[in-house]
């Protein structure tokens, strides 16, 4: 593509894309959620542990009679786990799984503030780097010097996408009970 | 262009109900002229009229007028007016003469029912349906391809017929209501069968055909139309006694009312898809051979044999068909209400129709409100217990709760009347077809269930009596050889019996063969040679719901291929229930299924390991022992047996299964649960026993997918979350794990 077309794409991506996003962090890195998608943030919560479940999945919690799964998004992406502290909390996010809206739960380290994102400040994702699969981000949100990491929260918490992962994650979870048995 | 019209029905409806402060009633009536003026817009609308003088011209004119009113609409909403009602009377007025405009556009309305409803305006439509309307406004029924002029209204109904928008929230109703008179005609057409002079029967299938062709006329349904007037005509000649309702008369009756099922079950199919309802094939034959029993009744009489092997047939659909009917709309997304909740038979004391969905979300916030409310109990008990007033605030408040959820449970509860009905025909047909009589009877048909446990538990009651009738009761001579009168008899029972719903299968035939069964068992691998003597009576009846058995000498297409009563047992295990055979050789058998009265909530067992709850079902747990150490012990150094009571059964760690740390390592320090399920009992290793509680089963795999060994999850008193356990998938889990 010219670099006149890619511009035309790019800038009809970012339009769609401008918008509100929930901003909070994992780490060091500073990530974004479509608005429209946060349901709620509780503060941290005992997460009753559910055995036979992939690394990520914490568990689940009592929403108001209502039991969501909490996924740990560090353990998603792939990143060491980190110690709670009073900042760490559960993000309510509705996802679309199977034609059907689910509440899921995602620890998150801290949540920062709501930011209104022109689609000037929007640029695609990157082509390689961070420990953040790709298909996950809709794109790269500039705010004034940082940089915030749009997430596309459905796709990253979509079965598929975990497969791979939790594929993995099982046979370790049945390998350690095999030895101890 | 049709979508035009049905847009300017719905705008009109929306119109009248919106008040100048019903900012979303305002907003659906905006929407609708921004749909309005797209659709006047788009090309194909345009080349739609450009045939017509002027035509272009008026289309124009109607979208400026949409784009006006829009903007009144708009400053209504957003309160830049300074008379909000004398704004609101004009855009009444407004869209009237919207509506004027796009008729004049139509041209002369050509048979086209929503036209002609909504012109004596859309009071009639708002005043019957303002509510559907509504709901269905922002539902995506308006997407799709806009359908195009009614052509079915006018030929014979053998082209596919497209239903109208405005019209479906009557289909859904005239569906339901079909399936009631249905049902009545069938009940008292099968009394016919048994007395064909029962005026008062033939007076009942009548009725129920002559309203469906009221119906179906006002809709302009051809075929269902048709069928209802044939089969009526011939009722009606019966009526007068020019013709007896017995042999073929009756068969092609019942024919007919299977046909009509199957011709409403496409209608409601074609609804909810907002696809055209496509002509049913057979519908020809069938009309003509009314028209002949109608021209003489002799002729069709006779053929009443041959007819039995189709109405075999039908029956399948016929008792398929309702089920279908029936589980669709329960599970319907439609836009349109779903079909209500019958809640007594024609006896006309009052009831009200209400949509399942608006019911099943009822019983769920009634759910929560349980959960609620005990825990708020709990912490009010422990800050302030001393204080009587609060107490006593709170036992009141707990009690009316309890009595909230008793009432929302039974809402859903409907009797099996209908379902045993079916039974009825299934009898008749199955002992027909193989030449075998039977009596079949039941009682308890007003018992109650709740509805979705009806449903399923349709199906295997049908194989059952079929089973009951095919392979249960003698044939006629060899009945009488052994001194049995040569008319078999089959019953079904039902009642309500501890907490439960106990459906009984007798039957007074040649009862099971414990050496056939056996024999084919071990045949099929499923008892190894020589363990014979070691089963008891009930673990030989077990087997035969063991898959792939049948002690059936040849196959019929009625029975016989040994999948049947595997199904039976995993539909009614699924309803978590049981079932229980008795059984006399030469004198009978007789099934007894158990049925919890609830689907979501069960009595749980409630259990620690370390420092995490679990939740065993009641219904599985035998007893619960502290073991002795010398009736543990170990095969292979792997997998660990326990002695009971003469049984030596496995022992599963729960703590190593769930990988939790468990307070105790030693059996004999701990407790074990002798859990039973499906036939197969093991032990389970646990700190403690915490107690008994009724909890409400909340699903996990939606979010986390099916899981081994865990049924779902529960809400416990104190909010927390426990899981409940699944009995046969931790002992998969466990014998994988120690083979690895």
């Amino acid at each position: 593509m010219s670099t006149a077309q890619e511009k035309v794409t790019a800038n009809s991506d970012a339009g769609r894309l401008a918008g509100k996003y929930l901003t909070f962090a994992l780490g060091r890195e500073e990530y974004g959620l479509e608005i429209l998608k946060v349901r709620e943030i509780i503060g941290y919560m005992d997460i009753t542990a559910v055995p036979r479940t992939p690394e990520y999945v914490r568990g689940v919690i009592n929403l108001r009679g209502q039991v969501i799964s909490v996924i740990d998004l560090r353990a998603k992406f792939g990143m060491e786990s980190a110690a709670r502290t009073d900042q760490t909390c559960i993000i309510v996010v509705e996802i679309q799984r199977n034609g059907r809206r689910l509440n899921t739960g995602i620890v998150v380290d801290r949540v920062s503030e709501v930011l209104n994102i022109g689609a000037d400040k929007i640029e695609g994702p990157p082509e390689f780097g961070a420990a953040v699969r790709v298909e996950f981000i809709l794109g790269m949100g500039k705010i004034n010097d940082s940089v915030k990491i749009l997430l596309d929260i459905d796709k990253v918490l979509s079965a598929e996408d975990a497969a791979a992962v939790a594929g993995a994650a099982e046979a370790a979870a049945v390998g350690a009970v095999g030895a101890a048995a | 262009m049709q979508k035009l019209t049905a847009l300017t029905d719905r705008l009109v409806s929306s119109t009248l109900v919106a008040k100048s402060d019903d900012l979303p009633a305002l907003a659906a009536v905006h929407t609708l002229l921004q749909s309005l003026r797209g659709e006047a817009d788009r090309p194909e609308s345009r080349a739609a009229v450009e045939a017509e003088a002027g035509g272009a011209d008026r289309l124009g004119a109607v979208r400026d007028a949409a784009r006006t009113t829009e903007r009144l609409v708009e400053s209504i909403i957003l309160r830049e007016v300074s008379d909000a009602e004398a704004s609101m009377r004009q855009v009444e007025s407004a869209v009237a003469s919207l509506q004027q405009m796009i008729n004049e556009l139509m041209g002369a309305p050509e048979g086209q029912g929503a036209t002609q409803k909504s012109v004596p305006p859309g009071q009639t439509q708002a005043a019957a349906a303002p509510a559907p309307t509504a709901t269905a406004a922002p539902s995506p029924v308006t997407g799709g391809a806009a359908p195009a002029a009614t052509g079915a209204g006018s030929s014979a109904g053998d082209q596919p017929h497209r239903i109208e928008e405005a019209d479906l929230p009557l289909v859904f109703e005239f569906v339901a209501e079909a399936a009631t008179h249905l049902e009545s005609a069938e009940a008292g057409l099968l009394k016919l069968d048994e007395d064909p002079n029962d005026a008062e029967s033939i007076n009942a299938v009548f009725r129920g055909f002559h309203t469906i062709k009221g119906v179906a006329g006002f809709l302009n349904l051809k075929q269902i139309g048709s069928l209802a007037h044939a089969a009526e005509t011939l009722l009606d000649l019966a009526r007068k006694q020019k013709l007896s309702l017995t042999g073929g008369c009756l068969d092609i009756v019942l024919e007919s009312s299977d046909a009509m099922k199957r011709l409403i079950a496409a209608l409601d199919a074609a609804a909810k898809n907002n696809q055209p309802v496509p002509p049913d094939a057979s519908l020809a034959a069938l009309l003509e051979r009314l028209e002949r029993a109608i021209k003489d009744p002799q002729s069709v009489a006779a053929s009443a044999a041959k007819k039995s092997s189709e109405t075999e047939t039908a029956t399948e659909t016929a008792a398929a068909t309702p089920n279908t009917t029936n589980t669709a709309s329960a599970a319907s997304a439609a836009s349109a209400p779903a079909t209500a909740t019958p809640v007594s038979a024609a006896s006309g004391d009052g009831s009200v129709r209400v949509s399942t969905d608006r019911l099943d979300n009822l019983i769920n916030m009634v759910g929560e409100l349980v959960i609620a409310q005990s825990m708020a109990n709990q912490d009010v008990l422990s800050a302030a217990g001393g204080d009587h007033r609060l107490t006593r605030s709170m036992q009141r408040l707990g009690k009316i709760t309890r009595e909230l959820q008793d009432l929302s449970m039974s809402m859903r509860m409907v009797p099996i009347q209908g379902v045993f009905q079916k039974m009825s025909r299934v009898v008749r047909d199955v002992s027909r077809k193989i030449g075998k009589q039977v009596d079949f009877s039941f009682t308890g048909g007003e018992t109650e269930l709740d509805r979705n446990v009806v449903e399923a538990i349709g199906d295997p009651l049908v194989h059952m009596v079929r089973n009951s009738v095919d392979h249960g009761i003698e044939p006629p001579d060899a009945r009488i050889r052994a001194g049995k009168p040569p008319s078999g008899k089959v019953t079904l029972r039902a009642y309500h019996q501890a907490g439960n719903v106990v459906i009984e299968i007798a039957d007074d035939g040649r009862g099971l063969n414990k050496g056939k069964i056996l024999q084919k068992a071990i045949a099929n691998g499923l008892v190894p040679a020589g363990q014979e003597s070691q089963m008891s009576e009930q673990d030989v009846f077990k087997l035969i719901f063991a898959a792939g058995l049948s002690t059936a000498d040849k196959v019929t297409d009625v029975s016989g291929r040994g999948v049947g009563m595997d199904v039976v047992r995993k539909n009614v295990e699924a309803l978590r229930g049981r079932i229980e055979t008795a059984s006399v050789e030469g004198q009978g058998s007789t099934f007894t299924i158990r049925l919890p009265l609830t689907l979501a909530v069960i009595d749980g067992l409630i259990v620690r390991v370390g420092d995490q709850r679990y939740i065993i079902p009641i219904l599985s747990v035998e007893q619960s022992i502290r073991p002795r150490a010398q009736e543990l012990s170990t095969v292979q150094d792997r997998g660990e047996m326990c002695l009971i009571r003469g049984a030596v059964l496995p022992l599963f760690r729960l703590h190593k299964l769930f990988n939790v740390k468990p307070k105790h390592e030693d059996p004999t320090q701990a407790l074990i649960v002798i859990v039973e399920e499906g036939g197969r009992r093991c032990c389970l290793m646990i700190d403690e026993l915490v107690g008994q509680q009724q909890v409400v089963i909340k699903s996990l795999s939606e979010s986390l997918g099916q899981l081994k060994g865990v049924s779902g999850g529960a809400i416990l008193g104190d909010g927390s979350i426990s899981l409940i356990l699944d009995v046969p998938g931790l002992v998969q889990l466990a014998v994988k794990s120690e083979t690895e």
